[in-house]
């Protein structure tokens, strides 16, 4: 099986462009929710969000591209006949709002996620597979995990992968209907006292390869990507299963690719921790059963309290998170934090960043029906 | 195999024919050939996606009217997968792609891929597209996309032992988008 590297990755939230908006914002513990001005909030039962602000591209193609750009000039990587691009998306919905409104100039093609795809594809000239993954918040995780296989297994040498959602008026209003949305502006995963998450815009993009195609033209890895591994749940349309099951399969599939089952070499992980009334308790025994009697010694955070719910970029923009938290010896925490749940019982990472030698850390997602998706990172 | 062209209503999906149609092809696909849901995966493909519940919301949005939860709930082709997973007890991966050209042997590929996993025996593919309204006939036009004539769905069991062949080739290439080379 070939080695998968990082070699680059661009990444933008709330908090800006790039790794030092990251560090100031997820990485200090500062939450970036505010009333959002990108449409009217009246109608709804919380004007928060955790956007960016206007002098920022609005588009998700715009978002994908400069992330890809960003990932493949710190690569400094030229992608090849075989390079695929694997994009988490589910289209534009500010287009698809935009379209019904019958505004004119409207690029309605944006609404289809493959599109967004293409696009990248054919800004970086990459010739290979193009797909996107449409599941939701476990999407661009997917397309790590469907690059870091075809990569592993020699099927190709280099993949470029992204994620976007950036905040608009119908995913919002979906969330608002679904009354999962925090009303008072703050996310306070793991805490008795949460209330629900906010949405953020998030967008993010790696460059993987075969580690004999870095070395081969000199590029430095900053992460081998070890153990990955997706399963379900097998229990709702929506909710999760309440012991953590489908999480705990994915992580421990994971684990065992990585060559360390019982997960004693993970130093850190970053949780879904959306701060829903289900995920949290679920995802805390999900992640007991993952590492036993050693699950309290493990410390644990959700960057969701700082950067919002990015739904499809999640996965990919938590990843680029905990490759920082490998490069830069440095746990993020956990913002907002009150006070457990009786029922979250973990070291949640309590609203300081830590300090921390990182060598292993995971990522974990999951999403609606019960899919679940772990992505395990080791320092070089 | 399996292919359908409507479906019997799914419990607590509402107005679109996107699961049903999803769900009666791979319940079909499933009962005839049961197995181990512990060592099964499901990959979805759908190159527009369920326009029916994306543009119902979006309307719904326009007119001033408050989104059904059924709806929000409906929203990605995971709800459907997701139920299906439970009714079957399948607890392995849950894929859904998009693509613009050849989805039908992206599903393929991406089904040999996840049978790399020793930990799995069997991938049901499942390919659907709608015929869609005004904005995904824009789209189309725009892309050079095929559009399909009727609401189609197809799925087909996978697993190392027995390839796909021509006529799951065939069947797949039904589904929307631009014609394969």
């Amino acid at each position: 099986m070939a080695e998968v590297v990082v070699t680059g990755y661009g990444v933008r939230t709330a908090f800006g462009r790039g790794a030092d908006a990251l560090r100031r914002g997820v990485f200090g513990g500062v939450p970036s929710f505010a009333p959002t001005t990108r449409f009217d909030t009246g109608p709804y039962r919380t004007p928060f969000a955790a956007t960016t602000g206007t002098d920022e591209p609005d588009s998700q193609r715009d978002a994908l591209g400069d992330c890809v750009d960003e990932a493949v000039e710190m690569a400094g990587f030229t992608a090849r006949d075989d390079t695929a691009v694997l994009v988490g998306t589910s289209g534009d919905f500010a287009v698809l709002t935009r379209f019904w409104r019958g505004e004119a100039g409207v690029d309605v093609a944006d609404t289809v996620p493959a599109h967004l795809v293409d696009l990248l594809a054919a800004r970086i000239g990459a010739a290979g597979q193009r797909l996107a993954f449409t599941n939701a918040c476990v999407a661009s995780a997917s397309a790590v995990i469907h690059a870091c296989g075809l990569i592993a297994s020699g099927r190709l040498d280099s993949a470029v992968c992204a994620g976007a959602y950036l905040v608009e008026e119908e995913v919002f209003a979906k969330f608002d209907s679904g009354r999962a949305l925090s009303r008072d502006g703050v996310v306070r995963p793991f805490s008795a006292d949460r209330s629900g998450l906010l949405l953020g815009d998030g967008a993010a993009a790696v460059v993987l390869e075969s580690a004999t195609s870095a070395r081969r033209r000199g590029a430095r890895p900053l992460a081998t990507v070890v153990g990955w591994g997706a399963a379900s749940d097998a229990f709702h349309v929506s909710r999760p299963h309440p012991g953590g099951a489908g999480l705990a399969a994915a992580a421990q599939r994971a684990l065992r690719r990585s060559g360390d089952p019982d997960g004693l070499r993970v130093d850190y992980v970053n949780a879904h921790g959306t701060a829903t009334k289900f995920n949290d308790p679920a995802e805390t025994r999900g992640l007991h059963e993952v590492f036993g009697a050693r699950a309290d010694q493990v410390p644990v955070s959700s960057t969701k309290s700082t950067t919002g719910h990015l739904l499809e970029a999640a996965g990919i923009v938590e990843f680029v998170i905990t490759l920082l938290a490998l490069t830069d010896g440095v746990l993020p925490p956990t913002a907002n934090f009150t006070g457990a749940d009786p029922s979250c019982d973990l070291d949640y990472v309590p609203n300081t960043p830590r300090d921390a030698d990182v060598r292993r850390a995971m990522s974990v997602n999951a999403a609606f029906g019960g899919a679940n998706t772990a992505l395990v990172l080791e320092r070089p | 195999m399996t292919t359908a062209t409507s479906g019997s209503p799914v419990s607590g999906f509402i107005e679109s024919a996107f699961n049903p149609l999803v769900h009666e092809v791979a319940s079909r696909c499933l009962t005839d050939r049961p197995g181990d849901g512990t060592r099964t995966a499901i990959v979805l493909g759908s190159t527009i996606g369920d326009s029916t519940t994306t543009d119902l919301a979006s309307t719904l949005l326009i007119g001033g009217q408050v989104s059904n939860p059924l709806l929000f709930m409906q929203a990605t082709a995971n709800a459907v997968l997701g139920y299906l997973s439970k009714e079957f007890g399948i607890t392995g991966p849950l894929v859904a792609l998009s693509a613009l050209t050849d989805l039908g042997s992206a599903l393929l590929d991406t089904a040999a891929l996840l049978l790399d996993d020793e930990e799995l025996d069997r991938v049901l593919v499942v390919g659907v597209e709608l015929t869609g309204n005004d904005r995904t006939a824009a789209a189309s036009l725009e892309l050079g996309l095929d559009v399909p004539a009727e609401d189609f769905a197809v799925a087909l069991l996978v697993d190392r032992d027995t390839p796909p062949g021509d006529t799951a080739g065939y069947d797949l290439r039904r589904l929307a988008g631009r014609p394969t080379p």
